[in-house]
């Protein structure tokens, strides 16, 4: 009896040494790095003191929202005009994630990735297909033979709303934040990006938001629009744009810069090529202009 | 990773790439093993390549940090990424069952020794590796499986699981994978 008791302490002692404990801080930062997930973060914090301090110096944070931004106004517009297929995924309360940040914990990000999985577009710029042979799985085929530029407009509209939403759930993790200094917000599929520098984000942190009726989101300023769009669109490297679309917008308030000439120009360094030679040509063709009350 | 040093056509052959691959090191472990190694491979290491271009690399080149068990796996790495004609899709295959196939404890070693050595990819990978493995796993489980002692008195660790209560959604059941 007593020769298995001695096995098991020889088996068992170089199993109890701590792995961590050889690493140093900087080196279990890069691993906690990689573990990106906020909630596997938070309960790293409870492992261990040593965790509980190292955890908020990590830099790269994952927070998933699986939700589906739910408005009421938008909800007719966007089942018609949505891009994504996935629009019925699990709806967590959305407080319930907004939670995390308030507890405080994660104070010192310095950049903040978050994905979110809604089912529509924050802003659209131009769907291409390559020479017909790729198809972008996320727009359905129903959107280019269906009354092509009126839906546009209303997709336009509801990628509005959706963005106004999500500026709106940005607010409480600006706030909590004061280190955050660059905030880059995508969609699952990567089709929509908002991200913010550090004076955009010092003006939010300064100026309040203004809820709209909804409250959901961020109130939509009266807008001025301005639309180009191309059934179809030949580049001269011989890509071939279907429904090229293209959509400046700017609140009214704002002082009119001199416009096609100059506009032109800033439109197309906002993109990347080949969109910006898109963008370029599409500026010459006919020019829709919608002015928008704020909503 | 395309090293301008390795040309699959085999025209315009560096000489000094060519003499790279020829030239062998020798590595010694903390046990005093000794491990010959092709120069090319060896300084994937940036550490290693420091050395060689120091030019305090004459012979042996002594590695007190590392011992002879992590050392073989850790060349076993940098020659699959020296080897020619191996191409990215191998190379990653290579890197999924080399870090899959280890023990916690090995996958500590070899962590270090990449830090030390200054080993990129190898680092990246490893620490990955522990990364997944400490992913939806419960504070339970991530004790146990890298035998962390909680340092918190009990009322200190009622309170923490009270207030990251909304980090326990999601998480594995304890058996082990």
């Amino acid at each position: 009896m007593g020769s298995i008791r001695v096995d098991l302490g020889c088996r068992i002692h170089p199993e109890t040494i701590d792995h961590f404990d050889r690493l140093p801080d900087s080196l279990i930062l890069l691993i906690f790095n990689k573990i990106g997930d906020v909630k596997a973060l938070g309960r790293c914090c409870v492992v261990s003191r040593r965790f509980h301090s190292l955890v908020p110096q990590v830099d790269d944070v994952i927070v998933r929202v699986d939700c589906v931004i739910s408005d009421d106004d938008a909800s007719g517009t966007s089942s018609s005009s949505s891009a994504s297929a996935a629009s019925d995924k699990s709806r967590y309360p959305i407080s319930s994630l907004f939670r995390i940040f308030f507890s405080g914990i994660f104070r010192p990000l310095q950049s903040l990735t978050q994905l979110i999985t809604p089912s529509s577009v924050a802003f659209l710029q131009l769907n291409e297909d390559v020479d017909s042979e790729t198809e972008q799985t996320a727009i359905p085929e129903s959107f280019y033979t269906n009354g092509g530029l009126k839906l546009r407009v209303v997709w336009t509209i509801s990628s509005l709303i959706a963005a106004s939403a999500r500026h709106y759930l940005l607010q409480p993790i600006i706030a909590a934040h004061k280190t955050l200094e660059n905030l880059v917000l995508t969609d699952a599929d990567g089709q929509g990006v908002l991200s913010m520098n550090k004076e955009q984000l010092e003006e939010l942190r300064v100026k309040p938001l203004s809820a709209s009726s909804a409250s959901k989101r961020t109130l939509v300023p009266a807008l001025n629009m301005r639309l180009w769009y191309a059934p179809q669109l030949e580049l001269p490297n011989g890509m071939v744009l279907k429904g090229a679309t293209l959509v400046a917008i700017r609140p009214s308030e704002q002082p009119k810069k001199e416009v096609v000439g100059s506009e032109g120009n800033w439109i197309a360094t906002a993109f990347e090529e080949p969109f910006r030679t898109a963008a370029r040509m599409l500026v010459k063709r006919r020019t829709y202009c919608l002015e928008m009350n704020s909503f | 990773m395309a090293r301008k040093n390795r040309n699959p056509v085999g025209k315009n052959v560096d000489p000094e790439a060519q003499k790279k691959k020829t030239r062998t090191l020798t590595l010694k472990s903390s046990d005093g093993q000794e491990f010959s190694i092709s120069e090319s491979a060896a300084v994937l290491s940036i550490a290693i390549e420091n050395m060689v271009e120091d030019d305090c690399a004459g012979g042996v080149i002594p590695l007190p940090l590392v011992d002879g068990g992590t050392l073989a796996r850790v060349i076993t790495y940098l020659n699959k990424h020296a080897e020619d004609g191996a191409s990215d899709e191998e190379k990653r295959k290579f890197d999924e069952e080399f870090v899959s196939g280890m023990e916690m404890g090995v996958l500590f070693d070899v962590v270090l020794a990449a830090n030390y050595l200054d080993i990129r990819g190898l680092l990246r990978e490893v620490r990955r590796r522990i990364a997944d493995r400490m992913k939806n796993k419960s504070v339970e489980w991530v004790r146990k499986t890298f035998h962390i002692e909680s340092d918190f008195t009990p009322e200190e660790e009622e309170q923490m699981k009270k207030e990251f209560a909304w980090a326990w959604e999601g998480v594995d059941s304890d058996v082990d994978d």
